[in-house]
């Protein structure tokens, strides 16, 4: 499970809005879809095969990339 | 229901808040698949990666336009190729079936120029340090010498001794035209030294000059320039004229011309800064037309370009080899071409074509060479999508003293193609470790 540190508000398109801060962001589909899939409190393995099952990808390519993907959100103070 | 393509998962922080988002496709999400109708996947596959690519179309329509814009305003016009710029024999060679003369400044150059059988009177022969023998022979040949320095001329006047014979020559001129100038070449004409080596030459009855040559600079995008290099050598020309009795043979303006390339300095991209041909021939021819010879008197008109003619027709094919995130967060992607093979990054702010699509939305990333070297980075700031291991990337434009200056270093050189009439040839083989280490001796001494 992950902790927002912000309220944040995501548009269909990918627009993300952090209400404290002003800040804002632009993620792409699958960021999006991920993001989502984090709010709704799903974990690392759970968000792995909703990735699997939706997308065209290999399993050790999607786990690298969602690592990434947190790792940033982490970077960015997002979580 | 078929699953949905995978594009790699990605979030990008606005740089200030609010700020609008970045939807929309920069120029670097539209893939360039193809050079001259074939798929670029295929030519790395075939030829590996990195490969550089010459489009041979490309490269004599630069040669037709640059001509034509030249020859439409001055009536005795010629090009002659800068061959330092790009010395593979067949881009020379392509180049001398469209009409170009050579323009070289070494004695390694004249026997390449020679070897594919230039005539020595279609040669010029330039650059401040030509041997002895070498001038001798350029002589013998009939080619065009324009002389740097004063112990040039020394050689050249104990070289009519031995000849036996007044030796006609071209004196390279400079003067303050750029910022910083050019000085390190020729002699200085607001000084008097141009006049005073003219004279003394003449005077001699040794040799006679019979040509002018400034060349002012590389990537010269100001106009200006070149009409005060223009006006600056009529003015010359009128003072030999009348004081010592010259009559010239020739007048070079040299090379000089910007490619369409953007310098790392340039406050707007190169495709907008750059001159055509026809402002370039405008700049130049009108001042010198305003000499009011009658056409059949004018003196030939020389220009030596090099990046201009060769820089746009070629293009690397580039592969990623890693992606990483460095500590602030930047995206830093590898390639497998690094500035051992591309030497003018450090001059030029490369564009960079993504070749597969990798979705449309971009982020700012620093593009490193393949070299284990800190300073290899190839553009420190592009905006790409997702690239990803294994696939492609297109620099295009790369065609200008990257092949000549490339060194061998830590890897092979790559391989050079040419494609005409959707017909692939390869220029250059890649290097091979055999080739690299062919001069190399190991005395038995040093064997382990
Ligand atoms: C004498 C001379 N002519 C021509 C050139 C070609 O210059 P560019 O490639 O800028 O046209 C050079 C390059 O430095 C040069 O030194």
């Amino acid at each position: 499970m992950y902790e927002f540190k912000n309220e944040l508000t995501m548009s269909k398109s990918g627009f993300l809005f952090d209400h404290s801060s002003g800040q804002t962001y632009t993620l792409n589909p699958t960021g999006k879809l991920i993001f989502e899939k984090m709010q709704e409190g799903l974990d690392d393995e759970a968000i792995l095969s909703t990735l699997i099952e939706e997308f065209e990808v290999e399993a050790h390519i999607a786990r690298r990339d969602l690592e990434d993907f947190i790792r940033q959100l982490k970077e960015m103070g997002v979580i | 229901m078929p699953k949905q393509k995978y594009i790699k998962p990605i979030i990008i922080r606005h740089a200030s808040a609010g700020m609008a988002n970045k939807f929309g496709r920069p120029l670097t999400a539209i893939p360039t698949q193809r050079i001259e109708g074939i798929q670029i996947q295929e030519l790395a596959a075939n030829y590996g990666s990195p490969l550089f690519v010459l489009s041979v179309r490309e490269l004599r329509q630069r040669y037709r336009e640059l001509h034509r814009a030249f020859a439409n305003r001055y009536p005795n016009f010629q090009i002659a190729y800068s061959y330092k710029t790009n010395y593979l024999k067949s881009v020379c060679s392509i180049l001398h079936q469209e009409g170009a003369w050579a323009e070289v400044v070494s004695g390694f150059e004249y026997d390449i120029a020679r070897d594919l059988g230039m005539p020595g009177n279609q040669i010029i022969f330039n650059g401040p340090y030509k041997k002895r023998d070498e001038l001798k022979r350029a002589f013998i040949d009939g080619a065009i010498v324009n002389i740097d320095n004063y112990d040039e001329l020394n050689v050249i006047e104990s070289l009519a001794d031995e000849l036996g014979k007044t030796l006609e020559i071209g004196v390279r001129l400079n003067m303050n035209l750029n910022n910083p100038p050019w000085y390190k070449f020729g002699f200085n004409v607001e000084s008097g030294q141009a006049y005073d080596v003219v004279r003394r030459a003449q005077s001699s009855g040794k040799v006679k000059v019979v040509g002018l040559h400034i060349h002012a600079g590389t990537y010269i995008d100001d106009l200006t320039i070149y009409q005060k290099a223009a006006a600056g050598i009529l003015q010359f020309y009128q003072s030999i004229r009348n004081q010592l009795g010259v009559t010239l043979k020739y007048w070079d303006l040299g090379g000089g011309f910007a490619s369409r390339n953007t310098l790392h300095w340039a406050y707007l991209p190169g495709e907008q800064t750059c001159p055509s041909y026809s402002q370039y021939a405008d700049a130049i021819s009108s001042t010198l037309m305003s000499i009011g010879l009658p056409p059949n008197e004018m003196p030939r008109l020389f220009i030596e370009p090099g990046r201009a003619l060769v820089d746009e027709p070629f293009s690397l094919i580039t592969k990623v080899v890693a992606e990483k995130r460095l500590p602030s967060g930047q995206r830093a992607v590898i390639l497998d071409a690094g500035m051992n093979i591309l030497s003018s990054v450090q001059w030029y702010k490369y564009g960079i074509q993504t070749v597969q699509d990798s979705g449309t939305m971009v982020e700012d990333t620093v593009l490193y060479g393949g070299l284990c070297m800190n300073i290899d980075v190839l553009n420190a700031n592009v905006s790409l999508p997702q690239v990803r291991f294994g696939e492609y990337l297109l620099i295009p434009h790369v065609g200008a003293y990257n092949l000549s200056q490339s060194w061998q270093f830590i890897f092979l050189k790559p391989a050079v193609i040419a494609i005409e009439d959707g017909e692939v040839k390869v220029i250059k083989r890649a290097e091979t470790r055999e080739i690299v280490q062919a001069a190399e001796e190991l005395p038995d001494d040093f064997r382990f």
